[in-house]
């Protein structure tokens, strides 16, 4: 009994050990080639602190969202149409040919998914992106735009023991610019994509600091009621818009140092969601506007 | 906030309307539609009476508290990114020897210490430091003024008084508009906001109309979506329904106009349930949300 009780009470003191104090490891960490320990186990950085706007998307985003989107679909959906065939299978002098469907699979013509609570629209990840044309004399202009990505973004590679992690990432040039000013392959821009409590944090920067100080913005321009559902872009659900280059000195993490970035450049901001089917646009902008974020009719 | 997605979420709903969830279509618009099932009259002996009801929802107004052990977890979290944090450019963002950088390294290692404890002084970072460890302590000085930031309390007064008409108690949770009134017997009782539908109305209409009917103008609200989120039959017997409907207020406050409703208050799902009568709880309680 008593030696039970003893256990149980090392366990509990075990459990509750203070984290304050430095922890011996019983066998000495290997080390690697900068003569750092190397832990036994691969250790990732979860999350540190609640977050305003996730807790907001989850508290009454969501619900809103589905309420907003869902579509009364009592009966049972058809089922989609054969994709036509290059070829005649039945034929024989054709049979064993490789035979592509005709056409492409026309994704913006698809339907939607059925409205379930398990995929209300959700903000995947945000991108921002940059292309500064005077990189192409001296790609060391690039390095304005690396660092402010840095200090507006907090990520970088591999950050926090995440693989998926890319960072800040240097867009090398796929194609000869329109005057032919930019070779294949030269770097010529920087982009970043962010992902989970940081996305909310940059998006709160963003709806808090930044929009309210820009002058002529009135809202994130959208189009006419009249415009197609099935259109590419009305189909994909990414909402994007353009901040200037004056805009970029309103953001906190860079108003702090201000004369370190020589130079202050535009940049693209993706909001990419989870949306699919035809009319996923509109139900992206109804979740981002649900942060606060204006949009306008053009 | 949500006043801006309005005329898009019409939009949506334009090519997305459904038939099950509207009350009727305007006549003008389309005259050769046929009669609607509510105003048929029902195969049972009584009539069939359709009622809209609103869910009238305060969303949280600030941040949830982290339970002991979300807090426990993310000081844990914490203290690993610190471990493993690059290290901080001090030269990119202050100038070298400045009153501000001498202060952020006094914070710097004030939370260090609270993370990993008291550093020996063995290691070669805390040697380098050491030497300027008494001028920063003064710049802080100079530099904390008067600037004494004092954070809001996160529970208001209403919590301690009890106040449950007002609109900023229970700050962290989802709070719902409960009126006290006559129901369809006439019998007075705990209600959502409810209404019958008049001819020609559309049940999200008739939603908002009895809403301003019976708990004042004086408020700025949205009603989230033309489709109904859930639905009650007080008996099987009796063809009667409640369809209700999700808003928000925005601004504004609840002033009950004295006759149908007498008394109103701002509840939580769990204050909800001892407040209606058993079969309504029943219907009603997985509209709300449990936080």
């Amino acid at each position: 009994m008593s030696a039970a009780a003893a256990t149980a009470t090392r366990s509990v003191a075990q459990a509750t050990r203070t984290t304050r104090g430095r922890v011996k490891p019983v066998k000495p960490l290997s080390r690697d080639r900068y003569g750092l320990p190397i832990p036994h186990v691969n250790i990732v950085v979860r999350d540190t602190h609640l977050c305003r706007l996730q807790d907001h998307y989850h508290n009454t985003l969501r619900d809103d969202l589905m309420y907003m989107t869902y579509k009364h679909e009592p009966k049972s959906r058809k089922p989609p149409k054969d994709s036509k065939l290059t070829y005649d299978p039945e034929n024989p002098y054709t049979k064993h040919r490789f035979n592509p469907p005709k056409g492409g699979n026309v994704y913006f013509k698809q339907l939607p998914p059925v409205t379930t609570s398990e995929n209300v629209v959700q903000l995947e990840r945000i991108q921002l992106h940059t292309m500064l044309e005077s990189a192409v004399t001296s790609r060391s202009n690039l390095l304005t735009a690396i660092m402010a990505f840095r200090a507006l973004s907090g990520e970088s590679r591999e950050a926090g023991g995440r693989h998926t992690a890319e960072g800040v990432e240097i867009v090398k040039a796929k194609t000869l610019g329109g005057k032919g000013w930019a070779r294949r392959g030269q770097p010529i821009g920087v982009k970043v994509d962010l992902k989970g409590p940081k996305m909310y944090d940059f998006l709160g920067c963003l709806v808090d600091f930044v929009l309210p100080k820009l002058r002529d913005f009135n809202g994130i321009p959208m189009e006419g009621p009249s415009r197609p559902l099935t259109t590419p872009s009305a189909a994909t659900g990414v909402v994007s818009f353009g901040l200037p280059p004056y805009a970029l000195q309103f953001f906190p993490q860079i108003e702090v140092n201000q004369d370190m970035y020589p130079e202050h450049f535009g940049m693209h901001i993706h909001f990419i969601t989870n949306a699919t089917g035809a009319g996923a646009q509109n139900k992206a902008r109804a979740l981002v506007s649900g942060f606060q974020i204006p949009f306008q009719r053009a | 906030m949500f006043s801006r997605a309005s005329p898009k979420v019409q939009r949506l709903h334009a090519s997305v309307r459904c038939l099950a969830t509207e009350a009727s279509t305007s006549a003008s618009q389309s005259p050769s539609t046929p009669p609607l099932p509510q105003r048929r009259p029902s195969p049972g002996s009584s009539t069939s009476n359709i009622n809209a009801a609103i869910i009238l929802n305060r969303a949280p107004i600030i941040t949830r508290s982290p339970t002991p052990f979300e807090r426990t977890y993310h000081a844990y979290q914490a203290r690993i990114r610190r471990a493993l944090h690059n290290p901080f450019p001090y030269d990119f963002y202050f100038k070298p020897g400045s009153l501000l950088e001498g202060k952020f390294r006094d914070a710097e290692r004030e939370r260090e210490r609270e993370a990993f404890g008291r550093m020996s002084s063995s290691s070669g970072e805390d040697d380098v430091e050491d030497t300027s460890a008494d001028t920063p302590s003064k710049d802080s000085e100079l530099l904390d003024g008067q600037q004494e930031i004092k954070s809001m309390p996160r529970i208001h007064e209403s919590d301690k008084t009890g106040n449950v008409q007002e609109l900023n108690r229970q700050g962290e949770r989802n709070l719902y508009l409960l009126v006290h009134g006559k129901d369809s017997t006439g019998k007075q009782v705990w209600r959502f906001p409810q209404g019958g539908l008049k001819e020609d109305e559309a049940l999200h209409q008739a939603a908002l109309r009895e809403l301003h009917a019976e708990c004042g103008k004086k408020m700025d609200t949205w009603i989230v979506s033309k489709n109904p989120v859930g639905v009650y039959q007080p008996s099987p017997q009796d063809q009667t329904h409640y369809f209700f409907y999700k808003a928000h207020i925005l601004s504004g406050q609840v002033q009950p106009d004295g006759k149908n409703v007498t008394d109103f208050a701002w509840l939580t799902k769990q204050e909800i349930e001892s407040r209606v009568e058993k079969p309504y709880w029943l219907g009603v309680k997985d509209m709300l949300a449990d936080f």
